[in-house]
């Protein structure tokens, strides 16, 4: 056992989602279900922190690195490791499913166990989307990720959960299909699939710049950047509240995982190219997305408007090629994923109660939920980066990150901010303040015990890190020096 | 040293251990507090003999940020202005919360009242001693949601909750405004560091004028909304949402100091940039002026407050803007204790709904006489200050002929109308007494002008000249090595200029006096009708933000959602799907003809084609659905009609896909 804690943690990270589901298939009893899924969560959760406490601060390399054969005659292998970037995802990756299972926890009324499954299906794919240092690796986890997914918006979803589910999916194809081109076209070329190989070689001159846009527009569809949103809101929206969590959590973040992994360290001199119209379209997607959640009635499409405008902080960081808008956007990365995770809990939480997302249909629930209003109010400030949050160091960095680049991105942004607190803070005073505008909202309970554990975790990781954000941005500082070095040798 | 962490720290731990356990401790949570930020004030005061004795002291916490070039330490810096203000915030704070132990009883909302409250005294107390201006701004914004909390205490009225929505995102403009100013200080000194940048501001330095002065115009457009300056003071009089302690501390006495506190901070930097200084005295003479104007025709006893306290405020700003730092200082101090004392004073008779002048049901009692002695001295502050300040205020003006005499004639207008408003204020309330009140009740009236009242305000003013001019003295020596620019020395001759204050407040008395004491028909002639109403109406400034911001923003939005994210955006993405479904077939087909190895790839994406196009469609009818809006039905047909299919049809496409994928390698790889 202690040989496979030491030489294999990272396979075994990996594994434990798989295994449960297993577990889960001879299992039929609701409590079971539930508590099994939630005890393997948690034991992902404790093995992805230990996984943390063993890494070294000062390697910028790869660490933890398993390899293995897989299909030699294509130069596959099953090839995982973490550097700083990934363990954060990692630990955001772990973090969140035992929360969703908490939250989920009775408003899952059909088919538990596959619901169980799913979560646990998801969680298993992206961790090796995070570690993977094999590019077909890579990219078929990638596509699984998209099942799961798929299946929670159609079976569990709201209303329109058909036509949400068609979309997502339809937007994830076009966005793999452009992956796998430029995965094969760059393997073609290198002749090879490690990631890290991939880095050091020199491509054709003109095929570069097909290849970068392929990668590009792939996680750009997937972070989602403008004009790539349109599926998000849908399929937030319909998605179940766990759905919900893991995909504007985690799943978003694979793209702007894929543009530290790949577009920047493969091809610096193409990611200096393309940095201005990147940078124009990440504030445009700021404002854009922030006008847009203004605008919304409905709960969970407010906040996922919101992601969209994050989203941009995100790429705006990732596009300044220094270490405070990568370390930054890194930052902003996870801390969205709590966020935005905690403010689906949320909303999940009073659609329980009521079936009903709408704003116009709650008001004053102060009264009735005092504790729920008290974390309601500190996610929503949060999200549009009040400070002593983590959100204000993510985005404090990328903004001074971005301005090395160019002043004008920063007043840009700013306004993104703003618009941030406008719908944030108008959404409070309509939901939270004011008097009852329906029955349902006059007659509802404050959140149970169970509720408060499923974001209270989140509370204490978004005040923790914005009061002391120094050990995460310890622990991928090295890995940040690595990439923005490689970037230097592209100008 | 480490003492120092202490004054933040007590309020801070009393409002986490109120947060968490506030639902045990309801009603009791003052007991807690009240110690906590009393002992905070014991804290301050030691810090404030040790600076008196040793001068500046850093205390370095810990690092809170190192990236790349970025540097920040979380530490404290007390110099001289540190531990005045440290003073003020703790001792007022603790005062309101004596006070409010009272006031807010039987609140059901007791513990998150005083856990918030203590929360704000943390806030403002490391807001004060940061010695980073990136910290700085972290508390600048947690006691802007403190403010912002507070404000929405009462959240069944909806319209304490619609002021603190606008409250808050005033502000969040001109922070907007102030972190954009931080980033440039930034670029600009390599550093946040608040003394590395007054070293390198005080000493030579080649960092170009114009980009000082956009600094100090980015820094100072925090302060406009934080000291609720034109065009941003529209806010404070709807943080009069609040309780009224909470008026007191946070929305007069302590947390609209900051813009002053931060100005006189950097004062540094801000004589560099004399463009910059000309334009912050002229924002704060055009609040100081408008804001008085404004609260002689008020008749909402805390909004006239309000308007009082934007009023001094933008008085301060002007002194920072001609250079008058340490006046600024005072003022501020001054300003700080009194409005605190003459909000309190009032509060009982304010409490609830009863706020209006004209219909307050109140019988006079104590407190009276409490609002009567603090609108006497308020309205003499700026007087007595200018008075005793004015050598500094004397010398920077020189420099421009026509402003020195405008600010002048701005200041003196303040006065005399502070003193208006306030006799007005104090009058009516307490003097005429209650309308609507019946004759049969008495009314206890305390008579103003009566000899005896006379000659203790001539005894008041003296002493307090004579108090000021000694305070003057040792309070400007105290201040010099914190504040930028030539320091006049204070001079000792007497210059009858320095008259025309107390000349100014006295004139507005008498005006007020007259006016009320031959109570006219009021507002006769078209022009005078037509600018009472503009100044009742606050100048229309909260009608045209509303009408010109507010709704236009959330109309454009909503109209942008619809037209353009669902009508555009959306539909072209789909639109290229469905292209690209057509070239797809086309490919299969051609290729189908080549080879073996290729019809497999064909076939596939055949498939995937015929797949993509139901989808699409799919897709295409919900939103058509959608758009025009037939109704849930349709989208129920076409959601039963295709449930089935797309389950089962989607594993098996997402398989299909990846045995292409590899099926499509495995030909180019082989």
């Amino acid at each position: 056992m202690s040989s496979l804690l030491t030489d294999h943690l990272l396979s075994l990270i990996i594994a434990v989602p798989f295994i449960g589901m297993v577990v889960l298939a001879f299992l039929s009893e609701r409590k079971w279900v539930l508590s099994v899924t939630l005890a393997i969560t948690l034991i992902n959760a404790a093995l992805a922190f230990y996984l943390w406490s063993q890494f070294s601060l000062v390697e910028s390399g790869m660490q933890f690195v398993e390899r293995m054969e897989w299909m030699p005659t294509f130069g596959i292998e099953y090839a995982v490791g973490v550097d700083g970037i990934s363990l954060l995802l990692v630990l955001l990756t772990t973090i969140l499913p035992p929360l969703c299972v908490l939250g989920s926890w009775e408003s899952i009324t059909s088919r538990l166990k596959a619901f169980m499954m799913l979560i646990l299906l998801v969680e298993g794919a992206m961790l090796v989307v995070f570690t993977a240092l094999d590019a077909f690796l890579f990219f078929m986890m990638w596509e699984v990720t998209m099942v799961p997914m798929y299946f929670m918006i159609v079976l569990w979803g709201g209303p329109n959960r058909i036509a949400a589910g068609l979309k997502y999916v339809l937007y994830s194809l076009a966005g793999s299909l452009l992956l796998l081109v430029g995965i094969l076209a760059l393997s073609l070329q290198a002749g090879t699939f490690d990631i890290q190989s991939l880095a050091g070689f020199t491509y054709s001159e003109n095929s570069e710049f097909w290849i970068f846009l392929a990668l590009f527009l792939g996680f750009a569809i997937k972070l989602p950047m403008l004009p790539f949103h349109t599926w998000l809101p849908d399929a937030h929206s319909e998605a179940p509240t766990a759905g919900s969590v893991l995909l504007a959590g985690v799943l978003l973040k694979m793209g702007g995982y894929g543009l530290i992994r790949f577009c920047l360290p493969i091809f610096p001199e193409m990611a200096h190219a393309f940095a201005p119209t990147v940078l124009w379209l990440s504030v445009i997607g700021i404002l854009y997305g922030g006008y847009m959640a203004l605008a919304q009635t409905d709960l969970k499409r407010l906040v996922a408007y919101s992601s969209v405008s994050h989203m941009g902080f995100v790429t705006l960081g990732i596009f300044s090629f220094n270490n405070e808008g990568i370390e930054g956007a890194t930052l902003q990365m996870v801390t969205h994923g709590v966020t935005t995770g905690a403010m689906f809990l949320l909303v999940g939480h009073l659609y329980d109660r009521t079936h009903s997302r709408e704003i116009a249909d709650y008001g004053g629930l102060q009264q009735r939920m005092p504790r729920f209003v008290a974390i309601l109010s500190l996610f929503a400030v949060a999200s549009f980066g009040l400070p002593t949050t983590s959100n204000f160091i993510g985005e404090f960095l990328i903004l001074v990150g971005v301005s090395y680049e160019n002043f004008i991105f920063v007043v840009l942004a700013m306004g993104g901010i703003v618009l941030g607190a406008a719908y944030m803070l108008w959404m409070l005073q309509r939901v939270a303040f004011g008097e009852a505008r329906t029955d349902a909202a006059r007659k509802i309970t404050d959140i149970n015990a169970r509720e408060m554990l499923a974001v209270i975790p989140l509370a204490i990781v978004v005040i923790g890190i914005g009061i002391y954000p120094g050990p995460l941005l310890e622990t991928m500082d090295a890995s940040v020096t690595f990439v923005v070095e490689r970037l230097a040798m592209g100008q | 040293m480490m003492i120092y962490v202490l004054i933040p720290l007590l309020p801070l731990a009393a409002a986490f251990v109120l947060a968490i356990f506030g639902e045990q401790l309801q009603g009791k949570g003052q007991r807690l507090v009240i110690p906590a930020v009393a002992l905070s004030f014991g804290v301050s005061f030691l810090a404030f003999l040790d600076v008196s004795a040793n001068g500046a002291i850093r205390v370095q916490v810990f690092q809170l940020l190192n990236v790349g070039q970025l540097k920040i330490d979380f530490g404290f810096y007390l110099d001289q202005l540190t531990v005045l203000l440290l003073l003020l915030v703790t001792g007022v704070s603790t005062v309101v919360q004596v006070y409010s132990s009272r006031y807010m009883v039987s609140d059901p909302r007791h513990s998150r009242f005083f856990a918030l409250t203590a929360l704000f005294t943390a806030a403002m107390t490391l807001l004060v001693m940061s010695s980073n201006l990136m910290v700085t701004f972290i508390f600048w914004e947690l006691m802007g949601i403190c403010s912002y909390l507070l404000i929405s205490h009462y959240s069944e009225r909806s319209s304490a909750a619609r002021a603190a929505t606008k409250v808050f995102l005033v502000n969040s403009i001109a922070d907007a405004g102030l972190l954009v100013g931080i980033i440039l200080t930034y670029l600009s000194f390599e550093t946040l560091d608040i003394p590395e940048i007054l070293a390198i501001a005080q000493s030579a330095n080649d960092i170009p004028t114009e980009s000082l002065t956009l600094i100090t115009l980015c820094l100072f457009c925090g302060a406009v909304g934080k000291s609720a300056q034109m065009p941003a003071h529209v806010w404070l009089p709807f943080a009069m949402e609040a309780p009224t302690p909470v008026s007191a501390l946070i929305h007069a006495a302590t947390m609209v100091n900051a813009g002053p506190f931060l100005l006189v901070r950097l004062s540094p930097i801000l004589v560099l940039a004399p463009n910059a200084m000309m334009v912050i005295a002229t924002v704060g003479a055009i609040t100081a002026l408008f804001a008085a104007v404004v609260s002689l025709t008020q008749t909402d006893i805390k909004r006239v407050l309000a308007y009082s306290t934007i009023s001094q405020l933008g008085f301060m700003i002007m002194l920072c803007g001609v250079g008058a730092f340490v006046a600024a200082i005072l003022h501020l101090i001054a300003h700080g204790c009194f409005k605190a004392f003459l909000f309190l004073s009032t509060g009982n008779s304010l409490a609830g709904t009863h706020r209006h002048l004209e219909s307050s049901q109140e019988k006079p009692a104590l407190s009276s006489s409490g609002l009567f002695i603090g609108a006497l001295i308020m309205s003499l502050i700026p007087a007595l200050v200018i008075f005793s300040g004015s050598y500094q205020f004397l010398w920077i003006s020189q420099s421009s002929v026509a402003a020195n005499i405008a600010l002048w004639i701005v200041g003196l207008g303040t006065i005399f109308f502070t003193a208006m408003y306030l006799f007005n204020c104090v009058t009516t309330v307490f003097q005429r007494g209650p309308t609507g009140a019946s004759d049969s009740e008495p009314v206890v009236r305390p008579s103003l002008f009566s000899p005896r009242h006379v000659f203790g305000i001539t005894v008041v003013v003296a002493v307090m000249i004579a108090l000021l001019i000694g305070v003057w003295r040792w309070f400007a020596g105290f201040l010099s090595p914190v504040v930028g620019g030539m320091q006049a020395q204070p001079a000792s001759e007497f210059s009858a200029w320095l008259l025309l204050p107390l000349f100014a407040a006295l004139a507005g008395w008498i005006i007020a006096y007259y006016r009320f004491s031959h109570p006219g028909p009021p507002h006769t002639g078209i022009w005078k009708k037509r600018l009472y109403v503009f100044f009742l109406n606050k100048g229309y400034f909260d009608e045209i933000y509303d009408v010109f911001l507010v709704r236009p923003t959330i109309k454009f939005s909503g109209w942008m959602w619809r037209r353009i994210d669902q009508g555009i955006v959306d539909r072209l993405v789909l639109s290229l799907g469905s292209a690209s479904i057509g070239i797809a077939r086309r490919l299969g087909y051609l290729d189908s003809a080549v080879d073996n190895r290729v019809t497999s790839v064909g076939t596939g994406s055949v498939t995937v084609a015929h797949w993509l196009g139901k989808f699409v469609d799919t897709a295409g009818i919900s939103r058509t659905v959608d758009g025009i809006g037939q109704g849930a039905d349709a989208t129920g047909r076409a959601a039963r009609h295709y449930e089935p299919h797309t389950l089962q049809h989607n594993l098996l496409i997402v398989v299909l896909w990846l045995v292409a994928a590899l099926g499509f390698f495995y030909w180019i790889a082989g």
